[in-house]
């Protein structure tokens, strides 16, 4: 069971004002928190602090960790948060497979992708794996955006308005997909929406 | 005549204009090469280039010099992408790529001299006290017999060019976000760049790094400053060559190797291209995470910021050495400073700076009007979308084109006159200043000229009270890059100019080795300060244009 933890967190605006002050939480695996708040109240920021990538402007305090281990020391690529975001980000010159290639560890090349292939199937994608991402509908891509963030065995989830440029049928089809395959990860979710939140979720709302 | 066609006339007449000289160039050089051309070339060429004991060596040290520099620049270019980005020197780097890419190459190339020489500044910065020289040293030699120093000038020349190439198209391709999601997935920034990132940003910059293979290959004036003597590289060799009037033939033979030489180096570019591409694809997929790049980040901001570093401290010797009275080896300041031979030797400078200024501004004004004209008659598509023509002089050397051109004036009995040096001059700069507009004129959103036409202006009202000011910045800094060509040529006011035109370039070239250091800093601070003033206008004139709008706007 991996608990995300986040304790005494505050983020500064370029100008010493404060955008997140002393804002505390966790979220065990299988549970789903919502950041809900207005644009600008730091939403994003929070993911980007979690993941290392926050800009260089903003000043920030707090510790995060993750099954008991700090990830404040580590850099991005050690921390194995999966993120997310509100564009896909399926990489052009790669096909569909591939893009799932690259999330998968290394190992022996035909269990890889064996694994891509049962994994597409699994996501109602049978037979994609060589197509084009261009070629794929807007909900196809969210589905293997998603797969491509599991196969790299993440240990917490971070979803920054991932379903916002969808339309709504595709929405909630999407929504329930990633209930399901993340179903035992700590998920946090930024949101506008409050049809994306789960009903089992908690909710953090910030101003 | 219907004024639809007129004005599509008149574009296609630009498009001549442009076209004319390279294809008048090319046959110029391809007819004397065969000796086709009676009174001027009578006999072919190839057999006599092919028996001069200088053909081979200078070969070997062109290919050497141009595929090394070239090679250098594209390593030192992701380097830069790489480690120096989000880092304190990032800022740095972007401060002094404009001055960089404005100052002419000859004048940087006497920067890179006055640096590197055994009496240079690097030299004296650590004599006595570390190399105990009380004289300079005679180990070493600036340039050196194996074009080193030439490929050293070109790095630091080109090196900027191919950045601000990559620069350019990073917006266009979610570098933040791919390096996040990459990283995310686990993976080392090093590793997000070379299987996310590049990939999708060398197509882009490709047609940059051929130009910039194709100067390295036949540049002439940096290396007549910076490359050895004997053997030369090939275009120099050329150089001595054109300038026998029994050996056109052979020179025009040697131009036309020079441009196939030149073509299979693209070839073979986009041959190595391929198999790189091939083992990247091979391996893009397969998991491996890389490891952290904490170790040759040091190492890529160092030789970043020494590269940048050795070439700005190379425009600095330029002010110190034109200001110096005395200066003794191995100090590292002068010990005297004077502006005395600023008005002794008027004669050697004020004459160039004239006339440099009259082809500037005469090659910046024609530019800017050929290319407002071929890019506002695309818009009204009178004319179509074309790219690759404006490609043409870039990619071809220098030397092929301006040799048969040259012939061609010669034969028309223009040769000589100013108007085809200016001419020559609006060649080289108008792709440059059509590459430039033509993004911005583009993308310039039409709901604009729509909502002007329906307040009631008219066509030229619109253009010149709403397009051009909303698009000022691009064609202020156009007009500048025009003009920083035009200051920079050497070859095409030689040639055309039948030495009649003593410009900054060709004075500076010319009395290089012969004229007092002194003089020679002077003449290349002055080529160096004509585009550095063109680009800070640049910067200026756009924010006056739009400030008083702006001010009536508030009211």
């Amino acid at each position: 069971m991996a608990t995300l933890t986040v304790t005494s967190l505050s983020i500064q605006l370029p100008g010493g004002q404060p955008m997140i002050d002393e804002l505390s939480f966790s979220v065990a695996s299988g549970e789903v928190l919502a950041l809900t708040g207005p644009s600008g109240s730091g939403k994003s920021s929070i993911l980007a602090w979690l993941t290392g990538t926050l800009a260089s402007n903003l000043k920030s305090t707090g510790t995060a960790t993750l099954d008991d281990i700090a990830l404040n020391p580590l850099s991005t690529e050690q921390r194995h948060l999966g993120l997310m975001l509100q564009q896909d980000y399926l990489f052009p010159h790669m096909t569909v497979g591939q893009n799932l290639l690259f999330g998968l560890p290394p190992g022996v090349k035909q269990e890889r992708w064996q694994k891509v292939c049962r994994s597409l199937k699994a996501a109602g994608l049978d037979g994609m794996e060589n197509r084009d991402p261009a070629t794929l509908s807007g909900g196809q891509r969210a589905r293997v955006s998603l797969l491509r963030t599991l196969l790299s065995e993440p240990k917490a989830l971070l979803l920054d308005e991932p379903f916002s440029r969808l339309d709504s049928d595709r929405r909630s089809k999407i929504r329930e997909f990633t209930w399901q395959v993340a179903s035992d990860l700590p998920i946090l979710l930024v949101t506008h929406d409050a049809d994306d939140i789960p009903p089992a979720a908690k909710t953090l709302a910030l101003r | 005549m219907e004024r639809r066609t007129a004005t599509s006339l008149l574009g296609w007449g630009v498009l001549l204009l442009f076209v004319a000289p390279l294809c008048a160039g090319f046959l110029g050089t391809l007819l004397p090469a065969f000796g086709l051309v009676p009174g001027l070339a009578e006999t072919e060429g190839f057999s006599v280039l092919f028996a001069d004991a200088r053909f081979w060596p200078a070969v070997r040290l062109t290919l050497q010099t141009g595929f090394l520099a070239t090679a250098l620049v594209m390593v030192l270019t992701i380097v830069c992408l790489v480690c120096v980005q989000r880092t304190r020197v990032w800022r740095w780097v972007l401060a002094s790529l404009p001055p960089l890419l404005a100052v002419p190459h000859a004048a940087l190339a006497v920067g890179v001299l006055f640096l590197i020489t055994p009496s240079g500044w690097v030299a004296r910065v650590f004599s006595p006290w570390l190399t105990g020289w009380e004289r300079p040293p005679d180990f070493w030699v600036a340039p050196d017999a194996e074009g080193m120093t030439l490929v050293l000038g070109l790095v630091v020349k080109e090196f900027p060019f191919l950045l601000l190439a990559a620069l350019a198209q990073l917006p266009s391709l979610n570098v933040e976000a791919s390096l996040s999601i990459g990283r995310t997935l686990g993976y080392s920034p090093a590793r997000c760049w070379s299987r996310l990132i590049l990939p999708q940003l060398y197509p882009r910059i490709r047609s940059t790094l051929l130009i910039i293979l194709a100067f390295n290959l036949s540049v002439v004036d940096m290396a007549l400053l910076l490359g050895p003597g004997n053997p030369p590289t090939f275009s120099v060799f050329l150089m001595s060559l054109v300038n026998d009037p029994g050996m056109r033939a052979a020179a025009s033979a040697g131009a036309l190797i020079l441009a196939l030489g030149v073509f299979a180096s693209f070839v073979g570019l986009y041959g190595l291209e391929q198999l790189i591409s091939l083992w990247a694809k091979a391996r893009r997929a397969n998991g491996r995470r890389g490891a952290t790049l904490n170790r040759w980040r040091g190492v890529g901001v160092g030789l970043v910021s020494a590269v940048l570093l050795f070439s700005v401290l190379g425009l600095v010797m330029l002010v110190l050495w034109s200001f110096t009275r005395r200066w003794r080896f191995p100090d590292a300041l002068p010990q005297q400073w004077s502006a005395a031979h600023w008005a002794t030797r008027s004669d050697v400078l004020v004459q160039p700076l004239v006339l440099s200024v009259y082809f500037a501004i005469g090659t910046m004004v024609l530019a800017i009007v050929a290319a407002v004209v071929w890019l506002e008659l695309e818009r009204l598509n009178r004319v179509p979308q074309i790219n690759s023509v404006w490609f043409i002089p870039l990619l071809v050397p220098q030397v092929t084109l301006l040799f048969g051109w040259q012939a061609v004036a010669l034969l028309m009995g223009a040769d000589g006159h100013w108007l085809t040096v200016l001419y020559s001059h609006w060649v080289y700069a108008l792709p440059y200043v059509v590459l430039i507009l033509a993004t911005a004129w583009r993308e310039h959103d039409p709901a604009w000229h729509h909502a002007a036409n329906t307040l009631g202006g008219g066509y030229w009202r619109v253009l010149s009270r709403v397009h051009m000011p909303l698009l000022a910045k691009p064609l202020c800094q156009a007009a500048a890059v025009a003009l920083a060509v035009s200051v920079a040529q050497y070859l095409p006011t030689l040639l055309l100019g039948a030495g009649r035109y003593q410009t900054l370039a060709i004075e500076l070239v010319t009395s290089f080795g012969g004229v007092d250091r002194r003089v020679i800093a002077a003449l290349a601070l002055m080529q160096s300060l004509l585009p550095l003033l063109a680009f800070f206008a640049a910067l200026i004139v756009p924010w006056i244009i739009m400030k008083p709008r702006a001010r009536a706007w508030q009211r």
